[in-house]
């Protein structure tokens, strides 16, 4: 439990460094393109008000969402075969290994050509970046299960079906959740990119119209905007984590909660 | 099985996929202007390599990540060492690191520009910025899961502070270290090819921006290639140079 002062002391850098951000560019000491505070959550409040923000959200959310949960589908299918099934393994262990040193984002242009300037090139590279951390975490999940719980399982006679569903899953949901969220990071720093290099819709364009419109004010707020989005995805991830592991972080260190 | 039959076992989804891809090219079942065969992206690399383009813009890419990268390794691991021993400065930045983790740091990158300017100082600015993250929280948590019977156990013998922090603390907490800068490298790298594409002239994101839009795809694969070779070295140095520190201990696949 946190009391009083540890809370007082935790505010204490953010509100001031919020504070002098604030003074400093109120007395104009500071460059212009980094506005203030105040100033940005005004541009926010006009973001909203004149309807701009909610194109541009629905657009981004979209294209994170769709992305991210093709991505983790097909690493958590890949991946569970790949730590059940040798032959499987076989396949994808070369072309991951090779393939994961590579950013993703360097397929972006390929995409693009692909898939046009629209929704579907973005789906598809945040797909394509989402799947190999989960790839990887389902894969070592699976093949670092004790197999004494598998073995106990076959031992009371039960069928491969249940304790795929029933054995397998459970014991694998803690490393795979890792992986989901490291793909979820990226699924964000991704969208940012291809956002900004090809594309009319989304958050990162009202960054970028920001800038050019010298309105530094509402580029904050997109910026803003596009920091809540992937802080407040993760933090759902995360409760989701919790209700699925419900126990079974019992004794275990809560890392980044 | 025989150890040919193995390594075929093993290692064959590469070169098939290559097989295929050169077959569907040549055929003329795909475009090879949008996927040029392998052969073709082969020659391309051997030319920009041979020619020294290539071998420029990724030195240009490996020094920033890696300039970065160091800079955030120097400043973040004392940094986190910090935050572990006083109470103080854990409560002053801990919510700082822990709750901004998740934040998708990319969008700050045009601020950045601002800042720093579009070239070289911006990019390592914002590596160093993406690299301290993991390397922070990594370390801390390794720093802060030290068993403090070592430590007690040093002091029982009546070692000083700095002997503790050097011979016990640092090589105690350095399992996690590594495990943090392993986490920060391929992020390094990721970082400065992202903000090369946004806006550079020099790079390797440079080369790939400039050369898909001239719609040779070779050179965008090349380029790629000589990415995924570099982020495979870059992590086998560092495999490297865990094997020699942390000799005690070895790392899990």
């Amino acid at each position: 439990m946190r009391n009083k002062s540890t809370l007082l002391l935790n505010l204490a850098v953010p509100v001031a460094a919020l504070v002098a951000w604030e003074v400093f560019g109120r007395l104009d000491m500071l460059p212009r393109y980094l506005s203030v505070p105040t100033l940005i959550v005004a541009g926010l409040w006009e973001f909203a008000v004149s309807g701009e923000l909610w194109p541009a959200l629905a657009a981004s959310l979209y294209r994170v969402t769709l992305g991210f949960a093709i991505g983790t589908a097909a690493g958590i299918v890949a991946g569970l075969g790949a730590g059940l099934l040798p032959g499987v393994r076989n396949f994808f262990d070369p072309l991951v290994s090779f393939l994961f040193s590579i950013p993703k984002i360097a397929f972006l242009p390929v995409f693009l050509l692909l898939f046009g300037l629209g929704h579907a090139s973005k789906i598809g590279i945040i797909a394509f970046s989402v799947f190999f951390p989960v790839f990887i975490a389902s894969r070592h999940a699976v093949l670092s299960i004790n197999p004494i719980l598998i073995w106990a399982a076959q031992n009371m006679g039960t069928p491969p079906r249940t304790i795929f569903f029933r054995v397998t899953i459970p014991a694998a949901a803690p490393q795979l959740f890792a992986g989901i969220r490291i793909g979820l990071a990226h699924a964000f720093v991704v969208l940012f990119a291809a956002e900004l290099i090809g594309s009319k819709a989304g958050l990162a364009n009202l960054i970028s119209y920001g800038e050019e419109w010298v309105r530094f004010d509402l580029m904050f707020a997109g910026i803003v905007c596009f920091a809540a989005l992937g802080f407040v995805s993760d933090r759902i991830l995360m409760a989701v984590r919790r209700r699925v592991l419900k126990g079974q972080l019992l004794g275990t260190e809560e890392q980044v909660t | 099985m025989t150890l040919a039959m193995k390594i075929i076992a093993r290692w064959y989804s590469i070169p098939l996929l290559l097989v295929i891809w050169q077959i569907s090219v040549d055929s003329g079942m795909v475009q090879s202007r949008l996927l040029p065969s392998p052969s073709q992206v082969w020659f391309v690399l051997v030319e920009e390599v041979t020619s020294g383009r290539l071998v420029y813009h990724t030195a240009v890419t490996v020094s920033r990540a890696l300039v970065g990268f160091a800079l955030a390794a120097l400043i973040g691991i004392p940094f986190a060492a910090a935050m572990a021993r006083s109470a103080l400065w854990r409560n002053l930045f801990e919510p700082i690191f822990f709750l901004g983790y998740p934040v998708p740091k990319i969008a700050l990158f045009p601020v950045f520009t601002y800042i720093f300017g579009i070239g070289t100082p911006s990019k390592i600015a914002f590596t160093f910025l993406e690299c301290l993250y993991p390397i922070v929280v990594t370390c801390f948590l390794g720093f802060r899961g030290i068993q403090t019977r070592l430590v007690w156990t040093a002091q029982n013998f009546g070692a000083n502070r700095a002997v503790i922090l050097r011979r016990v603390v640092l090589p105690a907490a350095l399992p996690d270290i590594f495990a943090g800068l392993r986490i920060a490298l391929p992020v390094a790298i990721i970082v400065v090819v992202i903000t090369e594409m946004i806006g550079d002239s020099i790079g390797l994101g440079y080369y790939i921006t400039i050369w898909s839009t001239r719609f040779s795809f070779a050179n965008v694969y090349a380029a790629i290639f000589v990415i995924g070779i570099c982020g495979f070295l870059l992590d086998q140095i560092l495999l490297l140079v865990r094997r020699r520190a942390v000799y005690w201990q070895r790392e899990a696949s």
